[in-house]
């Protein structure tokens, strides 16, 4: 502090003087500024003199002799003037000449003027900072100096470094999870001590802190995204049936809009691979873990889950394990209703849930068609169309599959079991829900038996069938031996004939 | 010892000091002949705005000597071109002064410095 303080006193004689230095300045400004002002008031009454002369021819006037004495005298040639250019040269010219002189001189010296003015402003602002500089260094004003020490010079290395981290991830996900924790602690820590010292780990600490810090930033967005993006869920569904891996979230299509943390999430989960794996493992938490979740009131009528889907608000529970039960006999009843039930209403991954939505028609439980599809096409004959064909494709697929799925656990394995089965059950059960359909029923497997190998999907979810009788009708042509792929366009071509 | 630095020292200084005065001499010189300039800058744009009726007169002495307009405007041109001539001239003067006292300058510290110690040794001896 005693050196603190010396500096102080020194500090305050030089700024007292810097001080006084300005003020000289800005005094000499001053005088010059009045000087300026002065000869151009002298000016001014030189150009009134000017003008009014040459008005008469002569005047009678008191001459000057000497300094006491005065003559009375006249004042001839009035309009002519000798004018002084500078330099010991002079010029005899007309009053109007003159007066053109003068005003030369007049803008010269208002120039001068403004000049000056503008660095008297200048100094006096200098003045009045060395002023506050004074009272500072002198501490008696109420100003006070900021002084944060940096004690820890490894933060300054690292923000370098951390810049650097800026960058696209580098890090997987899982990591900054994992560091979370330590991560929070040690800037504990680190803020607490004012920097530890532990060079090595804090850096490294701040650089994970900081991509953990930017993963959970993308978390938080497409977790505000999907949920945003609750209504997107049509157009999103729309394009499954290019995504093979979407069988049972394609079927979601259906899925309550007004379920959305849950629902939402799954049909965007295979577009967005990460966060949607992560909304899917909420799904799955929320489903599982006692989260709040959606309570499925199970009786035993046709289950009616109340969910506001706009159109529908009744979604009655999927018989899925029914229907594959039943995959054989053509017509089946909703025999064990309570049965199915009691499977049904085991619900462990978000897919499952899907299968609860399921219409009733004619005995037979038919999962719901998402509201986001279109139904303009419902009695139409055109099945050209993309969104129709690829949701139709999209529940076929996901007819087969979840046939397959259905049969084994929950599990993602496929199942060559209930592959056979699918093909003949997804024929004869379009054929049996719409008694109108008179066209010949083509067996085809509507999805390729190697699709549901490869997908990780959960467990099939209800396909959503609003079926036209054409576009079951290809349902049912496409040959069960294949397993090559059909663009569903094409498939609907072939179909349609 | 110390005296003789101290001798020394004091001629530096001398020698110094005397620098300096050249310099602000020729400082003020130059400042002058800029002021000349500018005042025959506004002569020669004034005679430029005359025209033949109106006479001009130099100043020689107390008396007032007619002149020729042309003449006037030559020989106003003339001073100017001299007057900037010198201008430069000084310059160059001026900075190699302001050389040489620099020079000088850092002479005079080294010699203070070595006088310093000359006198603390010879405190120390004493």
């Amino acid at each position: 502090m005693a050196g603190k303080g010396k500096m102080n006193i020194e500090h305050l004689g030089a700024v007292a003087r810097l001080r006084e230095e300005h003020q000289k300045v800005v005094k000499d400004c001053e005088s010059r500024v009045l000087h300026w002002k002065k000869v151009s008031g002298d000016y001014e009454a030189l150009n009134d003199r000017l003008k009014t002369l040459p008005d008469q021819l002569s005047y009678d006037i008191m001459v000057p002799f000497g300094p006491l004495a005065f003559m009375p005298g006249k004042l001839v040639h009035t309009n002519e003037v000798t004018a002084l250019l500078g330099d010991n040269w002079f010029a005899k010219c007309s009053t109007k000449q003159a007066q053109k002189i003068v005003d030369h001189r007049m803008k010269y010296v208002k120039s001068e003027l403004n000049d000056l003015s503008k660095t008297m402003k200048n100094f006096e602002a200098r003045v009045g900072l060395v002023k506050d500089l004074e009272t500072i260094s002198s501490s008696k004003g109420g100003y006070v100096d900021i002084r944060e020490d940096t004690e820890n010079t490894d933060i300054a290395v690292t923000k370098g470094k951390q810049r650097k981290a800026h960058k696209p991830n580098s890090k997987p996900k899982l990591d900054a999870v994992l560091h979370l924790k330590k991560e929070v602690e040690e800037n504990e820590e680190e803020s607490r001590d004012g920097g530890s010292g532990k060079d090595i780990t804090t850096k490294e600490e701040l650089w994970a802190r900081l991509d953990e810090l930017e993963k959970l930033e993308e978390l938080q967005d497409e977790q505000d995204r999907l949920s945003y993006n609750a209504d997107m869920n049509g157009e999103d569904t729309s394009s499954f049936s290019s995504e093979e891996e979407k069988e049972g979230d394609a079927a979601p299509p259906e899925n309550g809009l007004g379920q959305k943390p849950s629902w939402t999430s799954a049909p965007h989960s295979k577009a967005q691979p990460s966060s949607d794996r992560e909304a899917e493992d909420d799904d799955e938490e929320e489903e599982g873990g006692g989260l709040p979740t959606i309570f499925f009131s199970h009786t035993t009528e046709p289950k009616k889950v109340r969910i506001n889907t706009g159109k529908n608000t009744m979604l009655k529970f999927s018989e899925r394990k029914e229907q594959k039960d039943l995959s054989k006999r053509k017509n089946k009843n909703g025999h064990s209703n309570g049965h199915s039930h009691h499977e049904l209403h085991k619900i462990s991954t978000p897919a499952d849930i899907y299968r609860v939505f399921v219409d009733m028609k004619n005995g037979e439980p038919i999962p719901r068609k998402s509201i986001l599809k279109s139904r303009s096409r419902e009695n139409s004959v055109c099945s050209e169309s993309s969104e129709s064909s690829a949701a139709d494709f999209e529940e076929r697929r996901m007819t087969g599959r979840s046939l397959s799925h259905d049969d084994t656990t929950h599990s993602d394995t496929s199942d060559g079991i209930t592959e056979e089965e699918s093909p003949t059950a997804v024929p004869l059960h379009p054929a049996s829900r719409f008694e109108a359909f008179s066209g010949t029923v083509v067996e085809k497997d509507p999805m390729p038996s190697a699709v549901p190998h490869l997908t990780i999907a959960p467990p099939a979810l209800p396909t959503i069938l609003e079926r036209k009788q054409e576009e079951v009708a290809p349902d049912v042509a496409p040959p069960q031996q294949a397993p090559k792929r059909v663009s569903k366009f094409k498939a609907a071509r072939l179909l349609q004939k | 010892m110390a005296e003789a630095i101290q001798k020394k020292l004091k001629a530096e200084v001398e020698k110094y000091s005397q620098m300096q005065k050249d310099v602000s001499k020729s400082m003020s010189a130059r400042q002058k002949l800029e002021t000349q300039l500018a005042e025959n800058n506004i002569v020669k744009e004034e005679l430029d705005l005359l025209d033949t009726t109106n006479t001009v007169y130099k100043l020689i002495g107390p008396v007032l000597v007619k002149q020729d307009l042309d003449e006037a405007k030559a020989t106003v041109t003339k001073r100017l071109e001299y007057i900037n001539g010198e201008i430069q001239r000084y310059e160059t003067l001026l900075k190699d002064m302001e050389k040489k006292s620099d020079n000088h300058r850092e002479l005079l510290s080294s010699l203070q410095q070595e006088y310093q110690r000359a006198q603390g040794l010879a405190v120390g001896k004493v």
